[in-house]
């Protein structure tokens, strides 16, 4: 187990190195960073002040290595815009994200998986058709939409849910229903197949000779062993939940990475986005490392080949 | 078309693409996708014909106006007008034009991208495999809608760098699926027999193994296909894709967002549009899949 643990660990590490190069080089090469800060109506000599100031006359490789220096020590630099440590902003919007992110990935658990398990124990029935338009209607509803939507009706038609903001846990509803439903469809696919396939499994059989009752059959002996790729499937799809909480975040004005993000980008704030690319990357990066570790935990052939 | 649907010549002394074509035929589901998505294309197509109004020009003294199916709409008009008083049915024709180039251009870069990334690493195999798979990984670190928006909003939104963006990154799928569709290949006895004759490598690769692997690719791609239209919708709607006077389903949801309270069909046009267009995509790639692999062959 140790060496595929170093291996896998040396492997996120690069993942993150590279990606943080390539976070600094798309907010460096994409523009003037210091014509984004001076705005309109500067002057050339403003603009090569703050060149100077920030230090954007250097060359690229020295102010890599100086941010990712830095970076390395905890620090993300400043924001040019909110006059406040990229670090401490970071910190005020990360929970907010975090928060969403887990109450998405709650939501996507508890309907996917018992209806995965419906689906598998009663093929080609009702519940499987209903289980498959739920993923077939994911795939075409854009994000966005399916967000307005669940605004128009639970926010402005029956008005039980706040639209917009992130005081309350009520806030949390929508933009949770709205991300995780797009986790579903998978995990959902994946339920099943490995429901299916246990089901048929050999100590299921026994169990079911044995006389156990049905649920203890699906629960024990059937779900418990099913489960184990959709957890590590879990994990991959929380990354991928940050990284997409951009445009769910934005919609309902919750105020985390994603929003942030969006405003960011609107002002040009670079050190703020450079740093939010780096931290959405590697929290995937780490959670995909911990679904690879779990796995391998949990299935001996993975980490010996 | 229906002579060839009921001969019944078997199945096995024809070639792979027209079994294919063949069961295609016979899919309830390739049907009604390929239907719906002729008809958004012509639509596309035939906008400039078909549009009663120039989607840009603007009329203050006609702005929101309903839609036909209600009371006060007017034929003129026949899905409404928005706040600037442009007529909605010519935006939402003018607008699949963009979804559809979009999603063609990007599918067309990232498609190679990634054939050339999975074939590669499927047919050497070794370190190729290893560094493909390393640019895989990095790819999907990096999270798409992001990327895109920094990207173009630093350097300045244009439909060329939106293409040229959303195609540099989905291409991770493509290299995926052809990567494992090429090792399947690679070791079969026909491309053992092409190396032992003296077949050149390009010619293995493209006479043996591309042939083969075109259904995989063919359903990836439709895949793909969908996925850029409703990314380039995202980046639209959050204001940082197609730029006005350029017209985009998901500008057209954006600049609606403010009616949701009062005048929420603004929002249902182009959504409904956006939706069809991608569920059509996805019939018709679910039933290129069912036609293609080999245990729909059975």
């Amino acid at each position: 187990m140790f060496p595929y643990i170093a291996k896998r660990l040396a492997l996120t590490l690069l993942v993150v190195f590279i990606t943080s190069i390539i976070a600094f080089l798309l907010v460096h090469l994409s523009g003037d960073p210091a014509t984004a800060i001076a705005g309109e109506g500067a002057t050339e000599r403003d603009i090569a002040a703050i060149r100077e100031l920030y230090g954007y006359n250097r060359p690229l490789m020295v102010q890599y290595l100086d941010w990712i220096g830095r970076v390395m020590q905890g620090e993300f630099g400043r924001s040019h815009y909110l006059r406040m440590d990229v670090g401490t902003i970071l910190a005020q919007h990360i929970p907010v994200t975090a928060t969403l992110g887990l109450l998405a990935l709650g939501f996507a658990l508890l309907l996917s998986i018992p209806l995965g398990v419906i689906a598998a124990l009663r093929p080609n029935t009702l519940i499987d058709r209903i289980a498959l338009w739920i993923a077939v209607a994911g795939q075409a509803l854009p994000s966005f939409l399916f967000a307005l939507g669940l605004m128009y009706v639970l926010g402005v038609h029956y008005r039980v849910l706040p639209i917009s903001g992130g005081t309350t846990w009520a806030h949390f509803v929508m933009p949770s229903i709205a991300l995780g439903y797009y986790a579903t469809p998978a995990i959902m696919r994946l339920t099943r197949s490995g429901m299916m396939d246990v089901m048929q499994s050999d100590h299921v059989r026994t169990a079911r000779a044995y006389g156990l009752s049905p649920w203890r059959v699906v629960i024990r002996h059937g779900l418990r062993h099913a489960i184990i790729p959709v957890v590590s499937l879990a994990a991959v799809q929380l990354g991928f939940m940050l990284g997409g909480s951009i445009v769910i975040e934005t919609i309902f004005s919750l105020n985390g990475l994603g929003y942030l993000a969006w405003e960011s980008i609107q002002r040009s704030d670079i050190e703020v986005i450079q740093a939010i690319l780096l931290v959405i990357a590697a929290a995937y990066a780490v959670l995909t490392l911990l679904a690879d570790l779990l796995n391998a935990a949990l299935d001996p052939r993975i980490r010996i080949s | 078309m229906s002579s060839m649907v009921t001969s019944s010549a078997p199945e096995t002394s024809m070639s792979p693409s027209r079994v294919a074509l063949r069961r295609a035929l016979r899919n309830g589901s390739f049907w009604a996708g390929g239907i719906i998505l002729a008809l958004i294309v012509l639509a596309a197509i035939f906008a400039p014909l078909l549009s009663p109004h120039d989607p840009a020009a603007q009329n203050l003294d006609a702005r929101f106006i309903p839609p036909v199916w209600s009371d006060n709409g007017t034929w003129t008009h026949p899905l409404g007008t928005d706040n600037l008083g442009r007529d909605y049915l010519s935006r939402l024709l003018y607008g699949a034009r963009i979804s559809l180039m979009i999603g063609m251009f990007t599918v067309l870069i990232s498609g190679t991208i990634g054939t050339v990334l999975g074939v590669a690493a499927g047919y050497w195999g070794g370190r190729v495999d290893l560094v493909v798979n390393f640019l895989i990984t990095i790819r999907l670190t990096l999270p798409v809608v992001l990327v895109a928006l920094v990207v173009v909003a630093l350097i300045g939104s244009s439909l060329t760098l939106l293409v040229l963006v959303i195609g540099l990154l989905l291409w991770d799928r493509f290299a995926i699926v052809m990567r494992s569709a090429t090792q399947q290949l690679a070791t079969r006895e026909y491309i053992t027999s092409a190396r032992t004759i003296g077949s050149s490598t390009p010619r293995i690769l493209f006479r043996e193994i591309l042939p083969n692997i075109t259904g995989p690719l063919i359903v990836v791609a439709s895949i793909e296909l969908a996925h850029a239209i409703l990314l380039e919708a995202a980046l639209s709607f959050l204001g940082l894709g197609v730029q006005p006077p350029r017209v985009s389903w998901g500008l057209m949801v954006a600049e609606a967002k403010p009616q949701l309270m009062f005048r929420p069909w603004m929002i249902m046009v182009p959504g409904v549009a956006l939706m069809l267009l991608v569920f059509a995509i996805n019939l018709v790639g679910d039933a290129l899949r069912d036609v293609t692999t080999p245990e729909g062959r059975a």
